[in-house]
């Protein structure tokens, strides 16, 4: 099974949604991925810039607690377990996804990487300006039934498809 | 619990939510454009059964008092503009924050501007935080969940939405199987025209 190129997608969604009993029994927090990027970003820009950790809210990222580090270890650990299940399964990938050239109209790996640069900038900035991202508003809030990260899930989703629509071409 | 143990079941916890990312092939920039532009349905079922086996968890360990719940604040209009802010980045990257980190696990390249720029993106909230802080962006209610509204328990309710999740996948899954959207090469790269054909692919094992 661990050689399997594809699962099903419920047996899949079922192992991810029960990894919230450890993140709320052992670490007493819900699943989450972006906080980790203000973690990292914070601490990556404080050796250049100190000054930034004047600023409260990055300074409570990147301080040692044992919830800001977990994440960002949740996170690499990601990366470690999709290499590991890729080995595995002998599902190696080529440098970008096939559908890039059609959805870009190009081939031209600049014009990828520029937009993956400028896709992940607004990903990150907009998810601080709600204070979650598909994880933590969406994998947790939603199961915990909260309002507001219902709220944020379907601006998500309407974002998501107007962007498709608008500016990609159709796969 | 010491920073450094909390690392150590981080990664342990990563590893399976790598996994199963990965297996699940949600991570694939194919299934998460092709999700946002209505052509392929495996980024809402992996999630809506995130969710509903996260509501079941929590219902139980909520409702025998082994856990407090810890929604977010519901900040409405920071909830919607941020939302779709991330929405649109999530279709240009191919990816959500967590999922860049499977993209590179499993190789693709471009995910590492993803990343790069992702680090970037949250430095630059972090410096506009302050100003950001005292808009309208700040403005909202407090930890609102649905069964408070409705007021009746919480596991009631989680139960009540896995019940309807289950219903809402297993029409999703008559309407659209599973293994007609996974493509050839797995990456969500269907035929351009006509509707899947599930015959005419190979077949993943079950």
């Amino acid at each position: 099974m661990l050689s399997q190129k594809a699962w099903s997608p419920y047996l899949a969604g079922v192992v991810i949604g029960l990894l919230q009993i450890p993140a709320f029994l052992i670490v007493e927090t819900a699943l989450g991925a972006s906080s980790s990027y203000v973690t990292v970003g914070a601490w990556l820009t404080a050796w250049l810039d100190p000054s930034i950790l004047d600023i409260k809210y990055a300074s409570a990222h990147v301080a040692a607690t044992a919830k800001n580090w977990w994440q960002v270890a949740l996170v690499g650990g990601v990366a470690i377990g999709a290499f590991v299940s890729m080995k595995l399964s002998g599902a190696k990938r080529a440098a970008r996804s096939p559908v890039w050239s059609r959805t870009l109209g190009s081939a031209a790996p600049t014009k990828r990487y520029v937009v993956a640069f400028f896709g992940g900038f607004i990903m990150l900035f907009g998810a601080r300006i709600a204070d979650g991202c598909t994880s933590g508003h969406g994998l947790s809030g939603m199961a915990q039934l909260s309002v507001g990260s219902t709220v944020a899930v379907a601006a998500m989703f309407a974002g998501g498809i107007a962007t498709a629509m608008l500016a990609l071409r159709r796969i | 619990m010491s920073v450094l143990s909390a690392i150590l079941v981080g990664i342990a916890m990563g590893i399976v939510f790598g996994f199963a990312l990965e297996k699940s092939r949600v991570f694939e920039p194919g299934m998460i454009v092709g999700q946002m532009q209505m052509k392929n349905f495996i980024m809402l079922k992996v999630f809506l059964t995130a969710v509903a086996t996260g509501a079941v968890v929590l219902a139980a360990l909520n409702g025998f008092g082994m856990v407090k719940l810890a929604p977010k604040a519901a900040l409405y209009s920071a909830d919607i503009v941020g939302g779709l802010i991330l929405g649109a980045g999530i279709t240009l990257a191919g990816a959500c924050p967590g999922t860049t980190l499977a993209q590179i696990g499993a190789g693709y390249r471009d995910a590492l501007f993803t990343l790069i720029g992702g680090l970037a993106g949250a430095v630059a909230f972090s410096y506009a935080q302050p100003t950001l802080s005292k808009t309208f962006l700040a403005q909202g209610g407090g930890k609102i969940i649905f069964s408070d509204l409705i007021g009746v328990p919480y596991w009631m309710a989680a139960l009540a939405l896995a019940a309807v999740l289950v219903v809402v996948l297993a029409a999703l899954e008559a309407w659209r199987p599973w293994r007609a959207e996974l493509g050839s090469d797995v990456d969500g790269d269907l035929p351009a025209t006509g509707t899947p054909n599930v015959a005419a692919r190979p077949q993943p094992a079950e």
